[in-house]
């Protein structure tokens, strides 16, 4: 942290120390920490499996790769030099090289993306509706992707190759957002009970169309319907990653554009209006953002519950509940959740690939209601 | 979000002129009529009061200026222009709002909520008097001393005042507050409007909604009654708080006496 505190430390003054900065600091090394412990995960987690590959071969099969690309670019710019990177050893395991570059880490960087677009998309919509407690489940964009994704693996449509799935449960999911918001809203406010009550509502519909989609498809499609409501990332693939990267990154894009509204946000809808803030139009961009993240998240690895309701919860223990700090640090401390669920499911049994949507609700179901009981007892209860 | 765009700076306030004012103005909620051609002007450099029982339309006439409700019939101005010429941004740098209930949703600390005030002149070369503008509204409502606890861990008075702070920290030219000084005890409502006398006196249009009428008769320059939403008198505290008046909007027998030593009208019902 830099020196911005002018004032003695025995009497904290509110205008001395911009509280931006104070907490930047602190933010800041939340989310230096998180990267630092991403990258690491990352790294230990494409090495580990049935074929084991130790971290220096990981790490010299990325360096190798990465001096070799640059290279050609360079050759093709019409500039020849032998760049220092490919130092480190290459994997001994004559598969190694396929069994990274094929397999992990198109699964390790799909867990990562889903993580990150889960955990930002839980902040988000947090900070949005006012309440710590709203989560994408909870007002139905999962369920509503689910819908999508079900009906497609019925009918095996296939109108857009490889972006089928992806595409239809984003629609779901977006419109089944849009429809809890518009249902939950009247006289221009939203209600925080209303709003949850509709989200079960909607949720039970859009679990009736997935129970009948369930019911007719054909025992393929079954298959396909329920292990997909389980949460996986088995059998990810580059194609996955590919289709998933522009909405995650658009919509971490939007969030993160949003962070200062959010702050003003939770004042109130009429305070934040005070201040400059489009109320209506914040929340319509928010809703859409969540649907790009969780949406095209949801599509590929299922349903995968309680990252969005836990990771932003630690991160405000930790860092305050400022947006600045929140969304990204969500959005880092998510992905290396989800590296780490995805590492002990698909090794903690061996030949065997746990539902990655089973391990988070294992663990994420006892912790939240362990930092329920927390803030409840060291804040007084919710404001 | 925050577009680019440059927004309408607003000018510095010429004394005694109209900064914000209600025209005819009739507000209808639920199919009770809650305003009734309502008029009244806010000049820069006064207190107005705004009194009334219950149900008088206070909040609603206030909620009128801020733009928070339509109104069906009449306009509302806002530094020479329609409320609604302005985008919400350029509304925020002119007028300040302290609402009746004060609420925040995730445990910012106070020094982190009076800052909230600052975000319309985000991006404005107002911006470098960020630091300045929350430590003086930061003093002024006596919340400096717990600048870095968490706000939901406060009493409901102290929130109350860091609320305020934000709002003075905001540094607009025209300050309406509805019941500030309904949550705190007798030195805080007396640094309250201590703080809106002196604001008025540096050329801001303030306007308050006050229960206490005995805090009107001493703080305000002129007073607003309000009853079944219409306005019943405008004047100075003089003019408008007398026994008869208030007798009749309050349905209760009010007597009015000259304070011995100020002058100043005391206003008790009687017992």
């Amino acid at each position: 942290m830099t020196a911005t505190v002018s004032a003695p430390p025995e009497s904290p003054s509110v205008g001395a120390a911009p509280p931006r900065r104070a907490r930047r600091g602190r933010g800041g090394l939340l989310i230096g920490g998180l990267s630092v412990a991403l990258v690491v995960m990352t790294i230990v987690s494409a090495g580990r499996g049935q074929l084991q590959i130790p971290p220096s071969e990981v790490v010299g099969s990325i360096l190798h790769r990465l001096d070799a690309n640059l290279e050609w670019v360079l050759r093709q710019a019409g500039v020849s030099v032998d760049l220092p990177l490919d130092a480190g050893p290459r994997p001994a395991h004559v598969q190694g090289e396929n069994t990274l570059w094929l397999v992990r880490f198109p699964r390790v960087v799909l867990a990562l993306l889903v993580g990150a677009a889960l955990a930002a998309a839980g902040a988000l919509m947090q900070g949005v509706f006012g309440n710590p407690l709203a989560e994408p489940a909870v007002v139905g964009v999962s369920p509503g992707a689910a819908v999508g994704a079900s009906l497609v693996f019925v009918t095996g449509a296939n109108f857009l190759g490889e972006w089928t799935v992806a595409v239809a449960a984003f629609a779901t999911g977006l419109v089944t957002t849009l429809l809890v918001y518009a249902l939950s809203r009247s006289g221009g406010r939203t209600e925080v009970v209303t709003l949850v009550l509709t989200g079960v509502a909607v949720t039970a519909v859009a679990f009736a169309i997935v129970a009948f989609a369930t019911f007719v498809a054909t025992p393929e499609a079954r298959e396909q319907i329920v292990f997909w409501q389980l949460g996986s990332l088995n059998g990810a693939r580059w194609q996955a990653v590919v289709a998933v990267l522009p909405f995650v990154a658009a919509g971490l894009a939007l969030a993160i554009a949003m962070a200062r509204s959010l702050d003003l946000l939770a004042l109130g809808e009429r305070s934040a209006r005070h201040l400059g803030v489009r109320v209506e139009r914040l929340r319509l961009v928010a809703i859409v953002a969540v649907a790009m993240l969780v949406g095209s998240g949801v599509a590929f690895a299922g349903v995968i519950g309680f990252v969005g309701l836990v990771v932003p919860h630690l991160v405000r223990m930790i860092a305050g509940p400022g947006h600045r700090v929140l969304l990204p640090a969500s959005a880092l401390g998510g992905a290396l959740l989800l590296v780490s669920a995805d590492l002990v499911a698909r090794t903690a049994i061996e030949y065997a690939d746990l539902p990655l949507g089973m391990l988070t609700a294992l663990v994420g179901g006892p912790l939240f209601f362990w930092l329920l009981r927390r803030t409840r007892t060291s804040q007084g209860g919710w404001a | 979000m925050r577009l680019t765009r440059a927004h309408r700076l607003p000018e510095p306030p010429v004394a005694g002129s109209v900064v914000t004012a209600a025209a005819g103005v009739s507000v209808t909620l639920g199919g009770t009529r809650v305003l009734d051609d309502v008029s009244i002007e806010v000049r820069a450099g006064e207190v107005l009061a705004l009194v009334g029982p219950n149900g008088a339309g206070k909040s609603t006439l206030l909620s009128a200026l801020t733009g928070d409700v339509a109104v069906s019939s009449g306009s509302v101005t806002l530094c020479g222009r329609p409320l609604s010429a302005w985008s919400a941004t350029e509304a925020a740098m002119r007028r300040a709002v302290l609402l009746q209930q004060v609420r925040l949703s995730f445990p910012f600390t106070v020094a982190e909520v009076v800052w909230m005030g600052r975000a319309p002149w985000a991006g404005t070369p107002l911006e470098a008097a960020d630091e300045e503008a929350v430590r003086a509204a930061a003093a002024d409502a006596d919340v400096a001393q717990f600048a870095g606890r968490r706000f939901t861990s406060l009493s409901g008075g102290e929130q109350a005042r860091v609320a305020l702070a934000r709002v003075l920290a905001q540094r607009t030219g025209v300050l309406l507050l509805d019941e500030p000084t309904a949550a705190l005890d007798l030195r805080h409502q007396e640094l309250v409007l201590g703080v809106a006398r002196s604001r008025a006196a540096a050329g801001v249009a303030v306007v308050v909604v006050l229960h206490d009428l005995n805090l009107a008769a001493a703080h305000a320059d002129r007073v607003a009654v309000l009853a079944g939403g219409r306005v019943v008198a405008t004047g100075t505290p003089a003019e408008v708080l007398g026994g008869d008046l208030l007798s009749d909007v309050y349905e209760h027998d009010v007597e009015v006496i000259a304070h011995p030593r100020t002058g100043t009208p005391v206003i008790l019902p009687r017992r």
